[in-house]
């Protein structure tokens, strides 16, 4: 007789969501299923808006992320515009990117990650939380705080203390960023490094003890997809599409991002509301890939600073031969980019160019379908919209970064789940994995969906009639 | 290795950090931010922040515990339509939300507790709304005419003087 645990809902992730273990008759993982339980649709209400709104309206998709979908949406605005935009606005845009990049990557490692990386899978989980982490390792929780702040005060300083930054406009950006603004984000760039280094060695030494973890933890074959620079090292902004596959062999490159479509396909299940985006050519559910840090780091053939390309090459070393597949190692890749997120920013910032007053490219919509892809933290994401004559919106797709990674964290909780859930003797340390496996991918349900509100955390063990056997709960 | 930030010794007169949180496209939900924004138009006496947030996240922790008094702004999903409700806030490490992205301000002030010794003393002054429905770009008139009781609960509470002072935790 099948049995059905439940995790309802998973927690430290942004949104809301539940996890499914199907149990077979001698209490064995057969399957498992990652739902999304709650419906937002922007696609929807955004039609019939005027372009110039989209990229405010997709702002308020997360708190959390809302510059990625500022600069994706105004890159498909830019499109619809059929401009150029000045190469300051370009670099003052990718400065924000990077920004927002570290502190988001921040929040992920130091705060939703860090109680099961430093207090253990298995530890009491009233204690095993954020507070945790403060009690025992304060100093890192502050420089987590530290380095959120730092990546946010760059952001107010370039875009304003609005909630969502108006700066970036579809053609450019609104205003050019003098000496004075400047000379301030880079006084803040080397504490950021020094944090991110230190934060990164300490991690390597951490990195032994999870073995286990890296084995089970989604090491699937999938393919990668990123964008890359034209010379194919990491990317954040611009570039072009590439995938490898799992040996390591490159499947598309220099893909336009606008041909996005001809490689990315979406298929829908009754049982979530995320999507399930798909590589085309493989087809569905063949065609699974993954994207966010660990993808970039394997598709870039450099980072192109000094220290994360080192930090590069010692993370290629975690897996033999190929790319690196175990999904446990998204947390490496995230501190990985977080020191090349803050030697670029300090890059960028050096060139005369950044200082440029042409930041602006002014047009009136010039084409009725516009395409915007960027790399949000969590991976690639893309904006299409088409108008009408009158510049009203009349159709959106958004796939998001999560979205993309739908199937590989399907296909990953199911390997955890097959590894470590004795269905006959529900564990929480056991469950607390299958979460955190998700935890690795930083999903953030609010950009794939919606996340409103609080449930406590809730496991049950039912039988195949619905019955409940057994419970596990969470307060 | 110790690197705590310690607050900065007052120099003159108490600091206060006002955060207005809220989302801007759930109806009154947005009233905390536009509230915030309001009081920062207009002159803001010395020692006076304000900031507008769609939600409370980590970072503030550490302008929170620079701080000697905070006033939270936000909207009560609870009461009639437009009562401000003014209430001491307490640090609390209970009140932690499952998501994690956004945090409860009584968990942030918990964090000033446990990671800077120093904690603000601190208020949530809220507004009840009426419709949060997605897509709401505007506010309620019940919620739209309570902004200005909001404001002057919050001059109110920067005009007296602290209850007791702000001490190190």
């Amino acid at each position: 007789m099948s049995r059905i645990v439940t995790i309802d809902p998973v927690t430290r992730i942004e949104g809301h969501a539940r996890i499914t273990l199907e149990l077979g008759d001698a209490g064995e993982v057969r399957d498992a299923r990652f739902h999304l339980t709650q419906f937002r649709g922007f696609e929807k209400f955004c039609e019939g808006r005027p372009y110039r709104e989209m990229p405010a309206l997709t702002a308020r998709t997360c708190g959390i992320c809302p510059v990625s979908h500022i600069l994706a949406s105004n890159k498909a605005c830019d499109d619809l515009l059929s401009v150029r935009i000045p190469p300051a606005a370009e670099q003052l845009r990718r400065l924000m990117n990077l920004a927002q990049i570290t502190q988001s990557h921040a929040l992920s490692f130091f705060h939703l990650s860090s109680p099961d990386l430093l207090l253990g899978w298995d530890a009491d989980p009233a204690g095993r939380n954020i507070f945790g982490v403060m009690r025992q390792h304060p100093d890192l929780a502050r420089d987590g705080i530290r380095l959120r702040q730092i990546g946010q005060t760059i952001i107010e300083t370039l875009g304003g203390k609005k909630i969502h930054p108006t700066w970036v406009v579809p053609g450019g950006v609104a205003e050019p960023l003098d000496a004075t603004k400047r000379d301030a984000i880079l006084a803040l760039l080397p504490e950021g490094l020094e944090i991110a280094k230190r934060t990164y060695a300490f991690f390597k030494t951490l990195v032994p003890r999870f073995t286990d973890e890296a084995r089970h933890f989604g090491t699937q074959p999938t393919l990668f997809l990123s964008l890359v620079s034209a010379q194919g090292h990491l990317e954040h902004y611009d570039g072009f599409l590439r995938i490898k596959d799992a040996q390591g062999r490159i499947v598309e490159d220099r893909v336009p991002p606008a041909d996005y479509a001809r490689l990315v396909g979406e298929a829908a299940e009754d049982w979530s509301y995320m999507k399930f985006p798909y590589y085309k050519p493989l087809g569905y559910p063949g065609g699974i890939y993954r994207v966010g840090p660990l993808a970039r780091l394997n598709n870039a053939d450099a980072c192109g600073t000094p220290y994360a390309d080192v930090a590069l090459a010692e993370f290629r070393m975690l897996q033999e031969r190929g790319p690196v597949t175990s999904s446990f190692h998204y947390h490496y890749a995230r501190l990985v980019e977080i020191i090349y997120a803050l030697e670029m920013m300090e890059r960028l910032l050096q060139e005369p160019e950044i200082l440029s007053t042409r930041v602006r490219a002014r047009a009136r919509s010039n084409r009725d379908e516009g395409i915007g892809v960027t790399e949000a933290p969590r991976g690639t994401l893309m904006h299409h919209y088409r108008i009408d004559d009158n510049g009203l919106i009349t159709w959106v797709n958004l796939i998001i970064a999560t979205g993309h990674n739908n199937l590989a964290m399907n296909q990953s909780i199911r390997q955890v789940a097959q590894a470590y859930v004795d269905g006959n003797r529900l564990q929480e340390g056991m469950l607390n994995r299958v979460e955190a496996v998700i935890r690795c991918y930083d999903p953030c349900l609010s950009c794939a969906s919606h996340a409103f509100g609080q449930m406590p955390l809730l496991i049950e063990l039912q039988d195949a009639a619905g019955r409940v056997v057994d419970r596990l709960a969470r307060a | 290795m110790t690197r705590s930030r310690v607050p900065a010794p007052v120099a003159s007169g108490p600091r206060t950090l006002v955060i207005g949180y809220g989302s801007p496209i759930r109806g009154d939900d947005a009233i905390g931010p536009l509230a915030a924004d309001a009081l920062a138009a207009g002159p803001l006496p010395p020692g006076l922040r304000v900031l507008s947030r769609h939600v409370l996240t980590a970072e503030l922790a550490e302008d929170l515990a620079a701080a000697d008094r905070a006033i939270f702004l936000d909207a009560a999903a609870q009461g009639l339509p437009g009562e401000v409700r003014v209430c001491e806030l307490e640090p609390d490490a209970s009140a932690v939300s499952t998501m994690a992205h956004f945090l409860d301000p009584r968990e942030l002030l918990a964090w000033c507790e446990t990671l800077y010794r120093h904690v603000p003393q601190a208020w949530l002054v809220s507004a009840a709304g009426d419709s949060f429905a997605y897509a709401g770009y505007q506010l309620s008139p019940a919620a739209a005419a309570a902004v200005p009781a909001m404001l002057a609960e919050v001059r109110r509470i920067v005009a007296a003087p602290l209850p007791h002072p702000a001490e190190p935790v």
